[in-house]
């Protein structure tokens, strides 16, 4: 029954800047990426002569939390503006399809949109490498993967909690706010501990144990999700 | 008495309880007994805010009644809700549409749900009349085609019930036509069964079997269109060469009459006391100009009604 619904999903996204937000996130990451190197290109290069793919991982990785948090927002923000512009809830809710069922597509279609903008960021940043020359040390590849992934895994409960919000009201003002706050308080997330969830998307890159912020992050989100969940599928459609 | 009983042989298609859906504490539906049978087409009459759109987006699932039970097609909704929702189309209120994309792709969106041939689409599509339409976003479309295709995605599933809340809101006189015809023609073809809310009696007059009149959440008439329009049969009105003298003398024989503009009303009363009453007029000397039968037309009738002026 979910995948009726998500194929229904698919369908109604087309031509609503959900696929242009897709490409618009990577992109401008690497955009910026390769001024930064491009400008700098031999002071840079110099700086990380030994392994030049660490440098520019690491640079990228400065803003994939930042970018992830505010992709997230608008993503789930525009994804429940399909339903909500058109107050179209109340035809979709009286098909005979669950809830929960209904929940679980727009769930589904958020994460695949924000993965596909992961592999493109890990793609485009082999490209850009190659551009830049780098090719004469090994990509790495792992690290390459890691620079999307692990920092979305953890940014699930915040992504899971901007879909909560942005099903239930089709005022957007709240959600898409939030999301702003959070987006920016996490370019701070240095001076943040590490047990405040905004923070784990920077460490699942930078800290020795990345993968133990990836799997809090993965859990947090499936908590998340649930109340959300139980939520949607309880609440009165006006 | 005749049309209860004629409703409990056939089978009930929505039957509700005692329903009751409070919010914060007020009440915008309460001990609402509907019951409308197969193949008939409903009329849910009441003005702006009586509760209509609350109860139907209660038999739809999309609100949970505070108290009370529903029951479509013989079967508890809170139990079979996905049963029950399969074999019911709805159209509530405002249009629900994609504007984004296409008439054809906003019905194959809700087809993917429904799991219908995709066959199916270009009937609906015919049965609306927007074939050769279907291409255009439907953002371009007029509210009347919106509402026709609303209508569409409604009947898409092959439903045996038809849920409609204010169908011809807001549309030209030709739409409202348009979208009338097409609910008459429904239960006789297709053998569905219709509910169609509205605010305007003279729509449902022309569409309905059955009306159920709401007003501030509390059904205050439901019955056969025929027998409301006997409810709304008028009083008598005479005009006479000395209306007070004649008032007197009418009303000492226990009419109950008033001088109205000059004339006499009398409630309504039986053939033979109007003729008794006009003979012992002609005999104490008056002269009768007029008699005439003032039937009150069944928008006044229907105003009487939701304005809490008269209990039926």
């Amino acid at each position: 029954m979910m995948w009726r619904s998500l194929s229904a999903d698919w369908l109604k996204i087309r031509g609503k800047g959900l696929w242009f937000l897709v490409f618009l996130g990577p992109v401008g990451l690497l955009a910026m990426q390769g001024l930064n190197f491009g400008m700098r290109y031999d002071y840079l290069t110099g700086q990380y002569q030994s392994d030049l793919w660490g440098g520019l991982l690491s640079n990228l990785a400065d803003f994939v939390p930042v970018a992830l948090y505010l992709g997230g927002t608008l993503v789930c923000s525009l994804l429940a503006n399909v339903e909500h512009q058109m107050s179209s809830w109340k035809q979709l809710l009286a098909l005979p399809i669950s809830r929960t069922s209904v929940f679980m597509a727009k769930l589904l279609i958020c994460l695949l949109l924000v993965a596909v903008s992961c592999a493109l960021l890990s793609a485009g940043t082999v490209a850009l490498g190659l551009l830049l020359g780098f090719g004469t040390q090994p990509v790495p590849y792992a690290d390459v993967l890691r620079i999307g992934f692990a920092s979305y895994a953890a940014a699930l409960p915040v992504i899971a909690l901007q879909l909560w919000l942005s099903l239930s009201s089709r005022n957007q003002t709240l959600p898409v706010s939030l999301g702003l706050i959070l987006s920016l308080l996490s370019l701070f997330s240095t001076f943040l501990s590490e047990w405040v969830p905004l923070s784990w998307p920077a460490l699942a890159w930078s800290t020795s144990r990345p993968w133990l912020f990836s799997g809090a992050g993965l859990l947090l989100g499936l908590l998340v999700l649930l109340p959300g969940a139980v939520h949607f599928a309880r609440k009165d459609v006006n | 008495m005749l049309v209860t009983e004629v409703k409990k042989m056939t089978q009930a298609v929505i039957e509700t309880t005692n329903l009751l859906k409070e919010y914060r504490g007020r009440a915008a539906v309460e001990h609402l007994n509907l019951n409308i049978g197969k193949g008939e087409i409903y009329g849910f009459l009441g003005p702006n805010g009586a509760g209509k759109t609350t109860t139907i987006r209660m038999l739809l699932g999309l609100i949970k009644p505070t108290s009370g039970s529903i029951k479509i097609f013989g079967q508890d909704l809170k139990r079979n809700k996905l049963q029950i929702l399969r074999k019911v189309g709805s159209l509530v209120e405002s249009p629900s549409y994609y504007g984004h994309l296409s008439a054809l792709d906003n019905l194959e969106a809700i087809r993917r749900i429904l799991n219908v041939p995709k066959s199916r689409i270009a009937e609906v599509l015919d049965i609306v009349s927007l074939t050769g339409e279907e291409k255009r976003p439907v953002k371009g479309f007029s509210l009347g085609m919106k509402q026709r295709l609303g209508i569409a995605a409604a009947l898409l599933g092959s439903p045996e019930l038809l849920i409609l809340d204010e169908p011809t809101n807001g549309l030209d006189p030709s739409g409202i036509q348009e979208i009338r015809s097409l609910i008459k023609r429904l239960p006789v073809e297709e053998g569905i069964t219709v509910l169609v809310s509205s605010h305007l009696l003279s729509e449902i007059e022309q569409m309905a079997g059955t009306v159920g009149i709401i007003r501030s959440g509390r059904m205050v008439y439901q019955d056969t269109i025929a027998h409301l329009q006997q409810q709304a049969a008028g009083d008598l009105r005479l005009a006479v060469s000395e209306p007070e003298e004649a008032l007197i003398l009418a009303n000492r024989r226990g009419c109950g009459g008033t001088l109205q503009e000059g004339r006499i009303t009398l409630p309504r009363m039986s053939d033979v006391r109007v003729a008794l009453l006009i003979k012992e007029l002609v005999e104490n000397g008056h002269a009768i100009y007029r008699v005439e039968e003032h039937r009150q037309s069944l928008e006044e009738f229907f105003l009487q009604v939701v304005e809490g002026g008269q209990s039926v």
